[in-house]
């Protein structure tokens, strides 16, 4: 192992990431997932409602992977705002410990 | 499978977060003692490519979508669980404080589920399987299975919570993750792992599963 092709791997990851992140707005199926899904399914009604009109506990500046106003183009900026979010702190950690 | 605050009652979250902790400081133990500086690259890499095909939403009929978590694939690639749950751990974390996706109060059930539980179960039967199985089989099942298993818990923790009936819970989970988990997770790990032991197999070499029933640990002390 040699810590150019390891290099070599960092650098084809951010590309997939990126690139993931660009078609994902496009691509991604807007289906309920698994979770939300037996939700619908198994919980009654009034209750599920009540449920999904919670606000969460804590505020969040970019709720859905989406940019208030942008469309496609914000939801693209926001999932690449979090790609590279996740690679900095995860490089940011490793470092530290 | 990102539980949103509401669905789980706070006392019981809590719970979750005490339970989680201690594996997440063990994740944090791990990337001090096992994770050198060369494979800090290789870790935010994965890190990030997790993050980003989390948002790929792959439809699996019904009406319903499922993406990868990839706890299982962080686990393979660098010999142990508990890089798993590390990156699960910060993947989760911005997806929770960032995007609402997931509650926060939730993040500790949701790493127990994503992190811990697939990884662990998705690690272990890929290291069973290895045996005597080729690299990508025994990859698709341990990735399957552990989504498949932390579904399965995910669906116990609603029950508890007094949010899902116990049976038809299990049913639906069971069903609609038995699918992603093929797809979404077993398939994608297995396209991966194959891959990387293409392409880059000294970087699986540390993992003594590279090669059926035999470790390379004893020769190289």
């Amino acid at each position: 192992m040699s810590e150019k092709s390891n290099m070599k791997f960092f650098y084809a990851g951010i590309a997939i990431a990126l690139l993931l992140s660009v078609v994902a707005p496009f691509l991604a199926s807007s289906d309920p997932d698994g979770l939300e899904s037996a939700a619908g399914g198994v919980i009654e009604e009034s209750k599920l409602s009540e449920l999904e009109e919670m606000e969460p506990v804590v505020g969040s500046p970019l709720p859905d992977y989406a940019i208030e106003g942008m469309g496609k183009s914000g939801e693209i900026i926001a999932i690449v705002i979090g790609t590279i979010a996740v690679l900095v702190i995860s490089f940011v950690v490793g470092k530290v410990l | 499978m990102h539980i949103p605050d509401s669905f789980i009652p706070l006392n019981q979250a809590i719970a979750y977060w005490v339970i989680a902790i201690p594996f997440i400081f063990m994740s944090m133990k791990w990337a001090k003692n096992e994770l050198d500086e060369m494979k800090i690259p290789v870790l935010a890499a994965l890190s990030a490519g997790i993050f980003a095909i989390q948002a790929m939403n792959i439809p699996i009929g019904m009406g319903t979508s499922g993406h990868m978590v990839g706890a299982t694939l962080v686990a393979i690639v660098f010999g142990s669980p508990w890089a798993g749950v590390l990156v699960l751990t910060l993947v989760l974390l911005v997806q929770g404080f960032v995007f609402a996706d997931g509650g926060i109060t939730t993040l500790g059930a949701n790493i127990l589920n994503m992190g811990v539980i697939s990884g662990f179960v998705g690690y272990y039967t890929y290291v069973a399987l290895r045996k005597n199985t080729s690299i990508s089989i025994a990859a698709l099942v341990g990735a399957w299975l552990g989504l498949f298993i932390s579904a399965i818990a995910c669906s116990v923790q609603m029950w508890i919570a007094g949010t899902f009936p116990l049976v038809p819970g299990l049913m639906a989970m069971g069903l609609y993750h038995l699918i992603i988990g093929f797809i979404g997770e077993g398939l994608i790990t297995a396209i991966v792992i194959a891959a990387i032991a293409k392409s880059r197999p000294d970087l699986l070499e540390n993992n003594s599963t590279i090669k059926p029933g035999k470790s390379k640990k004893g020769a190289r002390a």
